[in-house]
């Protein structure tokens, strides 16, 4: 499918997209890069997918490489991740051999006559080894929580990272004290995609139908896979506390744990801790459920994401979005996309969940009100739209170091009152 | 009469994160009194515009923080009653913020090293600024354009133009004042109150008082 920026301007408006334009404008030519580790799955490759075309559609010549690796690479890359999450890992000298071997393997065929090269993530950040065949500035963008990372694999990366001309983070609480510029890069989501589209109700009501959900009660839902991580144990007892006072269902939905056999025990423990209440739905859904996903939340009545720990959680953006009051733990990236009681409520307990979930459902007018100022912050904050100014943005600061207010006066009329 | 034309640009800014944040009260003062200029500048006027289509008790970060993450309110109150329409530079507005926090924590000595519920990173921007396609002529032309430009123009016109200027008004009041001699309009748009309206609030409001001195002779939008 090929992707205009113009199918935006009903959604954005036509001064957002004449800003983007005029932004385009001194960068058309420009040859960018964009390498990451893999072309489909994950919110990289759905974000870069999305991304590419449009730049391209500016006029600014972008290319996307995707390093290749054997699972022996990828294994070390896992726990690279998952370290970077904080988890305990020690990083053996086979493992930084694996690493480094591939890294220099894929170096070989990365084209790098570019002007700017941007490295998405840990799994190809030794490319930057490749720094003096090229005169392209090189970009870092980590789309990780590296707030508490491990320390050894982090003092590791950190000496890659700091060879770079800049580095980019989704949210201020996942920066590090570095040498090199920094600058907040927030992920976005895609308003015209399956999972973000505008959906007819008669589709919607099959959806439900067919998930035999009926359409007679509130509705609560968490949209997430089954990992403890999310708590979904901690959103049925909120459910519970919640229903005490407010007759309402509870929808658990979320991609299937068929590869991971964790995600299945999870499973088995929320089916046990819903023990049987027929208004608690339980929705193992496959990868490929995005419409499934987008029906649900748009039948919602509140949006819960109870996280324990997040990476940026942007189910939290798509629900707001579809102008839905989302209940967010405070954790990741949460705050980052809720402003306490404007464009979402902030939680930090199963007892504050419950207590939220039966203020919003007896007060629909505040909970309509918070749904709409989501909606606007997400507009302003999280569409594609927005990465794609923050990108052109990036690449005016890189023509333009060591400068704070960059003007463009292509004809040199005086700005309106300069004196 | 051949009038200077009214050139309107818009302003877009990459936040720059400083790996600098406050945990406490004394912190943020330490901050306050070391950060760039510029991160003043995106806390106290920038971010706002993200977040432009709601009222806020605060426009300002810093004030916005000192209540929510520090329940600190009289200070809050304090800092939050700023009005950007006092200043015309940022170096006397980071003064009047030093000196309010400095003052309170002489008051309440006990709040100095009190943590937050979560810290206040301090950001920075990048300004991109780039002339739009549209110019006004005369008032006519400025109402039209006025009813169709992005809020961005609007912002960096009427709040941003403010510090660059360095003087107390806004580039729209300054040409209708300067090129148009239109000087009871140009009154009525520095009136505005910033912090009661949001920006699409401000744009009908500054349509409205054009409309009124057009009179009959308003085109329609």
């Amino acid at each position: 499918m090929s992707i205009h920026l113009a199918s935006y301007e009903p959604i954005v408006g036509k001064q957002t997209i004449e800003e983007l334009y005029l932004l385009a404008e001194e960068l058309k030519g420009k040859r960018i890069k964009m390498v990451n580790s893999t072309a489909a799955g994950g919110g990289v490759a759905e974000i870069l997918n999305r991304l590419i075309p449009l730049l391209n559609d500016l006029g600014i010549s972008t290319q996307w490489t995707v390093i290749k690796g054997g699972e022996d690479f990828f294994e070390v890359t896992k726990k690279i991740h998952n370290a970077l999450h904080g988890e305990q890992f020690s990083f053996r000298p086979k493992m930084k051999e694996i690493f480094l071997e591939v890294s220099r393997e894929n170096l070989r065929y990365i084209g790098l006559e570019q002007d700017v090269l941007i490295i998405h993530d840990p799994q190809p950040i030794v490319c930057i080894e490749g720094r003096d065949r090229t005169d392209a500035k090189w970009v870092w963008r980590c789309h990780i929580d590296i707030s508490n990372p491990n320390e050894e694999v982090w003092d590791f990366l950190k000496g890659y990272v700091e060879q770079y001309d800049i580095a980019l983070f989704s949210s201020p609480r996942f920066s590090k004290n570095l040498t090199i510029p920094q600058f907040l890069f927030f992920p976005s989501i895609d308003p015209l995609s399956d999972k973000n589209c505008e959906l007819e109700s008669k589709f919607i009501d099959q959806v439900l139908e067919r998930l035999r959900i009926p359409r007679d009660k509130p509705m609560i839902t968490q949209i997430s896979r089954f990992d403890r991580l999310k708590d979904p144990i901690g959103v049925i007892k909120a459910y519970r506390m919640a229903k005490r006072y407010i007759d309402c269902r509870l929808v658990l939905a979320g991609g299937e744990a068929s590869d991971d056999p964790e995600g299945e025990v999870v499973l088995d423990e929320v089916r046990t801790e819903a023990d049987g209440d027929p208004d608690i739905h339980i929705v193992p859904l496959p990868p490929t459920s995005s419409l499934e996903i987008n029906a649900l939340q748009r039948a919602s009545t509140v949006i819960l994401q109870k996280s324990i720990r997040e990476g940026f959680g942007l189910t939290v953006s798509e629900a707001m979005w579809k102008r839905k009051p989302v209940i967010g733990s405070a954790v990741g990236g949460i705050p980052a996309q809720i402003i306490p009681d404007l464009t979402g409520v902030l939680v930090h307990s199963v007892e504050g969940a419950a207590y939220q979930i039966r203020y919003l459902l007896s007060r629909p007018d505040v909970a309509q009100k918070i749904g709409e100022y989501a909606y606007e912050y997400v507009k302003e904050k999280f569409l594609i739209t927005q990465s794609l100014r923050r990108y052109l943005l990036l690449f005016h600061v890189l023509s333009h170091p060591g400068e704070r207010i960059i003007y463009f006066d292509k004809d040199a009329p005086p700005l309106p009152m300069d004196r | 009469m051949e009038v200077n034309p009214f050139y309107f640009y818009t302003s877009s800014n990459l936040v720059e994160l400083t790996g600098e944040k406050a945990n406490t009260l004394s912190e943020l003062l330490a901050l306050l009194k070391r950060c760039s200029g510029s991160a003043i500048f995106y806390h106290v006027f920038q971010s706002y515009r993200e977040r432009h289509f709601a009222i806020e008790k605060y426009h300002s970060d810093f004030a916005q923080w000192i209540s929510t993450s520090l329940d600190e309110e009289v200070l809050a109150e304090r800092l939050g009653s700023l009005d950007v329409r006092d200043f015309t530079s940022i170096r006397s507005l980071r003064e009047s913020m030093i000196q309010i926090v400095e003052d309170h924590l002489q008051t309440y000595p006990q709040c100095e090293g009190r943590p937050g519920k979560t810290p206040f990173f301090f950001c920075q921007s990048i300004s991109v600024v780039t002339p739009t396609k549209h110019i006004a002529r005369n008032l006519e032309n400025f109402h039209q354009i006025i009813g169709q430009i992005g809020i961005r123009s609007i912002h960096y016109h009427l709040i941003e133009a403010r510090l660059r200027l360095g003087i107390h008004t806004n580039d729209f009041s300054y040409w209708l004042r300067t090129s148009l001699e239109k000087e009871k309009l140009a009154q009525r748009i520095e009136a505005v109150d910033l912090y009661l309206h949001n920006l699409e609030e401000i744009r009908r409001m500054i349509l409205q008082s054009i409309q009124e001195e057009l009179g009959s002779s308003c085109p329609s939008i």
